[in-house]
């Protein structure tokens, strides 16, 4: 058994839930607007339910609260009231940073720390949180990084000599070594381009055919592989309906009847 | 030559208004050639006139009627006030540390003082304000500007770090694990003008303590011997007390749940 499965074993024993709850749960997230803007909510009650092995796509105008909703349920955010669940179980029972290293946050800007690339990939190891855990060898790490397109790059490489390109996919590796039980992922490919995308898109469809769940925000992309959509607006969650294919999107574009 | 007190040759009124008579010809320099530092130099000039005439009076009327309480009380005083220093120099401190600044001051303040004047010194009645308070002035005065220095890079750096840090929190790092690069760079900085002091004593510079000693007649070994202790126990004193105030409070930055408070968060979560 691995680490982290033992760590989510111990949680689900501790919690003992009730007939296949969903991995991930949030019940009633309301965030309170904090800074310049005045008063007001980022989010609005929201529920939301991610079962395992799904891949969830939240879209919504800039500035709607995509981010805010991805660190409250990383529990990143002070200020956040409502309830989350992880297998049942209550957030209060689940210490912040081993809740974290289940339901894993990947922030829009890739932030590595002074060093290699090598240093930079075993960085979550060195972390008391991951105490005793074996840290992934040079190989899986080359693989890991040939899955994402960066099958070129040395280990030794200095971190400071990477594109923003690079970065992202390099901080997108460091979270998939980790195996979180949920990646929270915050537009990914913002910073790519579409050959990069979409290998992007294929290592995560990869983590959810290993069983991972996958919260994907977006605005630049869409993904077609995403299984549910919803979009944020006003504070608000609501299923979205599935992309347009490119075909019946041009029969569409053709004039409508106007209303009488 | 003059008679001597203790070694040192008394300074008298016409020697005081000689040593002033330099500062209005500075003073005379200034307004002609319009550098408009006259104003500034006459407030400094009368300000060290009256501040260390007083302290002067002080320290004597002390020394003679010394008893614990009051050495304690102005023991008391000085680090209160140098507690209140610090926070002002550190501007971006959070609220609600002024206790963790006192704490930090007393802690260095007290042990340092009181291990140079019972374990090097060996006065012989532990509350002697000859040793004790021009000691804890050195120890207390020096270690305030590290430990402000400390500080206001231990907030500017944070700040600056803000992405990287959530990075780390969202990977499970805690609250230490992500404020340590932090922690370091803000005791390295606030060390380096002690360290760089301490290197170039006696090369580059006399200190001012050993300068002293020397005009008030002291043998140089000796005073030399004494600038080495106050040296030493100023650099301790300034580690100490920048470690134990920087670790008192680089959390409250973080909620209880280990995340960082941007700038926009403050209001809501901090104490």
């Amino acid at each position: 058994m691995t680490d982290g499965a033992a760590r989510a074993s111990v949680h689900r024993e501790a919690c003992d839930p009730a007939a296949a709850p969903p991995l991930l749960e949030a019940r009633g997230i309301s965030v309170a607007r904090a800074g310049d803007e005045g008063p007001g909510a980022v989010l609005d009650g929201v529920d939301f339910a991610l079962p395992a092995g799904v891949l969830v796509e939240v879209a919504g105008p800039s500035g709607a609260g995509k981010t805010t909703l991805l660190l409250a349920l990383a529990r990143l955010l002070p200020g956040v009231t409502g309830a989350l669940l992880l297998d049942g179980c209550p957030a209060a029972e689940i210490p912040p940073s081993a809740w974290r290293t289940q339901v894993a946050l990947l922030p829009q800007r890739a932030a590595l720390v002074p060093g290699t690339l090598a240093e930079n990939l075993r960085l979550p190891w060195t972390l008391k949180v991951r105490h005793g855990e074996r840290p992934p060898a040079d190989e899986v790490l080359f693989g890991a990084l040939e899955d994402v397109g960066l099958g070129g790059l040395v280990l030794d490489r200095d971190v400071a000599r990477l594109s923003v390109g690079q970065l992202a996919r390099v901080a997108l590796v460091r979270v998939m070594l980790t195996r979180p039980r949920v990646l929270l992922l915050d537009e990914p490919d913002a910073s790519l381009d579409d050959a990069s995308a979409a290998e992007v898109a294929r290592v995560t469809s990869a983590f959810v055919e290993g069983g991972g769940s996958v919260v994907r925000v977006s605005h630049v992309r869409a993904d077609a592989r995403a299984s549910m959509r919803y979009r944020l607006e006003a504070g608000k969650l609501s299923a979205a309906p599935a992309p347009v294919p490119p075909q019946r999107a041009a029969a569409m574009a053709a004039p409508e009847v106007p209303h009488a | 030559m003059p008679e001597t007190i203790g070694g040192a040759v008394p300074i008298g009124m016409w020697e005081l208004v000689l040593a002033t008579g330099f500062v209005l010809l500075t003073g005379a320099l200034s307004v002609a050639l319009g550098l408009k530092l006259e104003r500034d130099l006459a407030i400094a000039a009368v300000r060290t006139y009256v501040q260390l005439l007083a302290l002067g009076f002080v320290l004597r009327w002390v020394f003679v009627n010394q008893t614990w309480p009051i050495v304690l009380a102005l023991l008391a005083i000085m680090i209160v006030a140098a507690a209140q220093t610090v926070l002002k120099r550190a501007g971006n401190a959070p609220r609600g540390v002024f206790g963790s600044s006192v704490v930090a001051m007393a802690l260095t303040g007290i042990t340092v003082t009181f291990a140079v004047t019972a374990l090097i010194i060996r006065v012989p009645t532990w509350y002697e304000a000859r040793y004790v308070l021009p000691i804890a002035g050195m120890v207390i005065g020096n270690s305030m500007t590290g430990i402000a220095l400390t500080i206001e890079r231990l907030f500017a750096d944070l700040d600056s770090r803000g992405p990287e840090m959530l990075g780390l929190t969202a990977l499970g790092a805690s609250v230490w694990e992500a404020a340590r690069p932090s922690v370091r760079t803000a005791l390295k900085a606030g060390m380096m003008p002690t360290v760089n002091s301490m290197a170039a004593a006696g090369v580059v510079f006399i200190p001012g303590m050993m300068t002293g000693q020397v005009l008030a007649g002291a043998d140089p070994v000796e005073a030399a011997k004494y600038q080495v202790v106050v040296m030493l126990m100023v650099a301790a004193a300034t580690g100490i007390g920048a470690i134990a105030a920087t670790l008192l409070m680089y959390r409250k930055r973080f909620t209880t749940d280990g995340t960082y408070l941007e700038p926009g968060l403050r209001d809501a979560g901090e104490g």
